[in-house]
């Protein structure tokens, strides 16, 4: 009875296993053995060994897609949790129209990718779009957003709080799982609501913190929609974000080699800063149960 | 798994498809089933499935699916390259035919050219050559760049584009005219005090930095060219060139006649069709390709005509479309080259008539019946005939793209970005173009064959 079962387990589960093992351990696989050849498409691979890898040392654009994929994360994933996290703090309360309220605020993570991006290239033009018209009533001069070297890779920042709605819901839900008899206890202690935030809300919340930390870092690292719809990587590279450099090169240059090893050499840079995030999440993350670090 | 075993594979799919065969599946004798890849516009697809059923009707027994794949082109061709399962004839975008001609993956045409006179008749800048006497594909349809213009606007401002070689405007006339036709929010011109450039109603001129023909035949007209005979040597730092690129920058930043970056965009580098920016007299003039006439006469655009404006002798680039070609490992080859050539024949296909495209055979720009029997209709205005035929027959030259080995990689890596800087108005010509041409050289692989037939 028990081994019928297991073959019924085995094979439920075997569609799973199987689309895991084709889809993505064998074209990883593969990406893996391309990364160590010459091999544009049409043409036969040939190795040659870690040349892709040292060629990257020689790209300006290499640096310049890292160093600017860089720039966008860490003005993008704090600017995110510290949105989601203040949001998600309103709507823990009890206020009235609770539900509307967050349904209005989880609302935009639901529109399509590339539909909000058209949005936000009509909200940034700077001769009619939405934000340089409030600038302009407001007396203030107004930006070329996405158009300008030095404000592209801001704007897109500010464009990404726009759909915060996901780490919020995340926040929520680790807020309602803070015990109430810890706020109990500083009340009575005579703390107030800054007490309660700095001494239960948060430390009690660093665990969802630190998830939403390393899912926002991964993610923002991948960013490719933005400079592939709105911006092409312009104006002047300002905005070559390292997958659209990935895709580029793969794609419209054709060099599949060099794109495979600029694809694993992302994989092994991703890795190392989340492992640099878990080993320092030791400091200040902080579980109920010891146990379960 | 062994070689025998290989082997055995082998056989049991040889008998497979014999038994397919045998079964009158789709591969039975006598019913050809060809594959045609293409992208374009509802209309393009339109008129080229109406093409292929006239293809079909004319060639009994010949059965052809249309691939129509109006985004992400490459990327979709490239896929099917590296799974070898390639179409049998289709669009090649013009860079990435080269690629493929290099690397065998297109049928070598030459050898046809005996058999099929229609396609030994087209202009010469239509054929693609990967070497000698190796045709990869030839050019879909002949594209040339213009001066579009509102006649409502140019009426009001009593100016007149010249449709005619002969009398194309100077750089400096093209200038002073785009003067007249700026208008502020409160109907100031440029050259009148009191006018605000952030408040500009309707721009005098609208020209692309990034889309290379729109400046090449500029660049040539002043005597200048995008590299050295060899092919090998930029020269966008020469004078001659800097010039061109300083007069487009002050078109934005000195005289205020034109939109800069992001002021008539949409969506990303895209600004509206010429139809809209005509129709909404949001620009006076555009230079754009030929191809819009489409959208203008469907969008009812009260437009004109106009050559480009010159600096020495005129000129306009040309064959700006993407390639066709048949690609190899088709298993009717000859099927296949036919199709090709009856793809675009003004005989068989609308867009002629209709003004997207422009034919490649020489008789429509000599032969007086064969030019009128794509250009005498409602849908094409009377000065077409010298502002665009005869203006590509005599002045005529190839786009970049179909000229410059690696341009691909030289326009997204370091060209684009260049231009994008000099449309930012932040640093001059000179200094944009003596950074970027050397850095362009050092990418250069020369020039694409050519020869005449």
């Amino acid at each position: 009875m028990r081994r019928l079962e297991t073959r019924w387990g085995i094979l439920m589960a075997l569609p799973a296993i199987l689309g895991f093992l084709i889809f993505t351990i064998g074209p990883m696989a593969a990406s893996a053995f391309f990364s160590l050849t010459d091999w544009t498409i049409g043409a036969s691979p040939s190795f040659v060994g870690l040349d892709n890898y040292t060629a990257m040392a020689r790209d300006e654009l290499f640096w310049k897609s890292l160093t600017t994929t860089t720039y966008y994360t860490l003005g993008s994933v704090p600017l995110v949790l510290i949105v989601s996290f203040a949001v998600a703090m309103l709507l823990n309360e009890k206020v009235r129209g609770l539900a509307i309220w967050r349904t209005i605020f989880y609302l935009p993570t639901l529109v399509p990718a590339i539909a909000n991006v058209v949005l936000w290239i009509w909200i940034f033009n700077p001769d009619f779009g939405l934000l340089n018209s409030l600038l302009r009533q407001g007396g203030l001069p107004g930006s070329q957003w996405i158009y300008a070297e030095s404000t592209a890779v801001p704007s897109l920042i500010i464009m990404s709080t726009w759909g915060f709605g996901n780490t919020m819901v995340i926040f929520l839900a680790g807020l309602q799982g803070v015990p109430r008899h810890l706020y109990e206890a500083v009340s009575i202690d005579g703390g107030g609501p800054w007490r309660r935030f700095w001494h239960v809300t948060l430390p009690m919340m660093t665990p969802t913190i630190f998830y939403n930390l390393v899912v926002g870092v991964v993610g923002t690292f991948q960013v490719f929609n933005q400079a592939y719809v709105m911006t092409e990587g312009g104006p002047n590279h300002a905005t070559l974000f390292y997958v659209y450099y990935l895709f580029r090169k793969a794609f419209t240059e054709s060099e599949m080699g060099y794109a495979s090893a600029l694809a694993w050499t992302l994989f092994m840079i991703i890795m190392v800063v989340t492992f640099l995030m878990f080993r320092n999440a030791r400091r200040w993350v902080y579980y109920e149960m010891a146990g379960a670090r | 798994m062994k070689r025998r075993d290989l082997f055995k594979l082998g056989g049991l799919a040889a008998l497979g498809t014999a038994a397919a065969a045998c079964g009158g599946g789709a591969g039975s004798a006598g019913n050809t089933q060809l594959q045609f890849m293409f992208w374009g516009s509802t209309f393009e697809k339109a008129a080229v499935e109406r093409m292929l059923k006239q293809y079909e009707q004319k060639n009994p027994g010949v059965a052809v699916k249309p691939l129509f794949t109006p985004d992400e082109y490459d990327v979709k061709l490239n896929t099917l390259v590296a799974s070898n399962k390639l179409p049998d004839a289709g669009y090649v975008p013009m860079s990435m035919s080269f690629r493929l001609g290099e690397q065998g993956k297109l049928v070598n045409l030459f050898p046809y050219l005996q058999k099929y006179p229609q396609l030994a008749g087209y202009l010469p800048d239509a054929y693609l050559w990967t070497g000698q006497d190796n045709l990869h594909a030839i050019a879909t349809a002949n594209e040339s760049m213009l001066l579009w213009f509102s006649k409502s606007a140019v009426a009001a401002a009593g100016v007149t584009p010249p449709a005619e070689a002969a009398s194309a405007w100077t750089w400096d006339q093209l200038v002073e005219n785009a003067y007249k036709l700026t208008l502020d929010q409160n109907g100031k011109r440029p050259d009148e005090s009191g006018f605000d450039p952030k408040q500009i109603k309707q721009f005098g001129v609208s020209i692309s930095f990034t889309y290379g023909a729109a400046w090449y035949g500029f660049l040539r007209s002043n005597g200048a060219d995008f590299a050295d005979e060899t092919g090998k040597k930029c020269l966008l730092d020469t004078p001659e060139a800097i010039q061109v690129f300083q007069n487009l920058q002050d078109l934005v930043y000195k005289h205020r006649v034109a939109p800069g970056p992001g002021q008539l965009a949409a969506t990303g580098d895209e600004v509206p069709g010429t139809n809209i920016l005509l129709k909404t007299k949001r620009v006076a003039m555009v230079v754009d390709g030929h191809w819009s006439l489409l959208d203008m006469n469907e969008s009812k655009v009260d437009f004109g005509m106009g050559v480009l404006p010159k600096y020495t002798e005129p000129f306009t680039a040309s064959q700006v479309a993407g390639a066709s070609a048949v690609f190899a490992g088709s298993k009717h080859e000859q099927e296949a080259v036919e199709l090709l050539a009856f793809h675009n024949d003004p005989a068989n296909v609308d867009l002629f008539a209709k003004g997207l495209w422009m034919p490649q055979e020489k008789k429509y720009y000599e032969d007086q019946a064969a030019i009128d029997s794509w250009t005498k209709n409602a849908q094409h205005p009377p000065e077409f005939r010298t502002a665009v035929v005869d203006y590509a027959r005599d002045h005529g030259i190839p786009d970049l793209r179909n000229r410059v080995k690696n341009m691909s990689a030289i326009s997204s890596d370091v060209l684009t970005p260049a231009l994008q800087e000099l449309e930012t108005g932040k640093r001059p010509a000179a200094e944009i173009m003596k950074a970027t041409a050397p850095k362009i050289t050092s990418m250069l692989q020369g020039w694409h064959h050519r020869q005449d037939l």
